[in-house]
């Protein structure tokens, strides 16, 4: 269970990579943009800060077997995923009328609704893989 | 060349995380992993030449981990600098290429850890093993031409490194540094 969180983990985090990759290219972190991004920076940046440093933290405790920090890591991830939530729903209604926008078109418009579909799966995965390792589920 | 391609590699796309303008902080977190792996190949070589060599292999894992979240932490500020290149261009090819090498060296020293850790029959006094101290050997070499990689993009391609305006602050004289108020501008008008 500890490993194969750990994978999906992983997983997620290429997903976020690129995510946040084509977000920085398209000027998502520029305030002087003709098209303004709806994802503010400080939860952008945070969840990818916060999502690294419980990945590390996970990493550690897979390594060294200390149980304090599967729940340390797991607190981690609930911030990480509620940041996640916030801006899967401000991402919304761009994928919702990407015609209208042209080529003025925030940077998150140009996210593949597939990368994003996948992101948010395998994350919802990852969570509640954490949940059942830090629980012990399933563990002799 | 694309002058505003270039500067948009010189901002930090988040100065919080990446430094501020002219103060990049991947250069700073990288000498972490280097020390540590560096002083760990020492440990190796050392723990094959002393008489009780036990401390030694085990502090040489140790470096290695603390390299390995040291990479870690570099990589998160390094990415982002990365995502400030405009892509399609020789700095974003360099800077993949450094990317990816890192990543490798970076797994490289995660399993010689791992490798240690589960070889270690008799952890109290066995120097490391030779196939070991290859392998950092190899990481640390392939390291090498990684930060030659880095060096060309920050030394040659100027990422993340201020423009020549702001380099030139530097080189003022002490007269000359003070903004241009009117007693300035009349004396220039002398």
């Amino acid at each position: 269970m500890d490993v194969a969180a750990l994978i999906i983990w992983i997983v997620t985090a290429l997903g976020g990579f690129y995510l946040l990759g084509t977000w920085i290219a398209k000027g998502g972190p520029r305030r002087d943009s003709p098209a303004p991004s709806r994802l503010p920076a400080p939860v952008v940046f945070g969840h990818f800060l916060l999502a690294v440093g419980g990945l590390v933290l996970w990493i550690i405790y897979v390594v060294v077997d200390v149980h304090a920090l599967a729940w340390a890591s797991l607190g981690v991830l609930v911030v990480v995923a509620t940041l996640g939530i916030v801006m899967f729903y401000r991402w919304v209604p761009g994928f919702r009328a990407p015609a209208a926008q042209g080529s003025a078109a925030p940077a998150e418009a140009h996210f593949p609704v597939a990368v994003v579909a996948a992101h948010g799966l395998v994350a919802v995965a990852t969570l509640v893989l954490v949940i059942l390792a830090a629980a012990e589920v399933g563990s002799s | 060349m694309d002058e505003r391609a270039m500067d948009r590699a010189k901002q930090p796309v988040s100065p919080v995380l990446t430094g501020r303008y002219g103060h990049p902080l991947h250069p700073a977190l990288v000498t972490v992993p280097i020390g540590a792996w560096v002083a760990s190949l020492v440990f190796d070589v050392a723990s094959r030449i002393v008489a009780e060599p036990g401390f030694l292999s085990r502090g040489s894992s140790w470096l290695i981990a603390i390299g390995v979240l040291g990479a870690l932490a570099a990589a998160t500020v390094g990415s982002l600098d990365l995502f400030a290149i405009p892509g399609g261009t020789s700095a974003f090819r360099t800077a993949v290429w450094h990317m990816s090498l890192n990543l490798t060296i970076t797994l490289a020293y995660a399993l010689n850890f791992w490798w240690r850790l589960s070889a270690g029959a008799d952890p109290g006094n066995s120097p490391v093993q030779i196939g070991q101290l290859v392998l950092s050997v190899v990481s640390l070499a392939t390291l090498g031409v990684s930060g030659y990689l880095g060096g060309k993009l920050a030394y040659r391609y100027g990422v993340r490194v201020a423009d020549e305006a702001t380099q030139a602050e530097g080189y003022l004289n002490r007269d000359q540094s003070t903004p241009p108020t009117d007693a300035a501008s009349d004396w220039t008008a002398n």
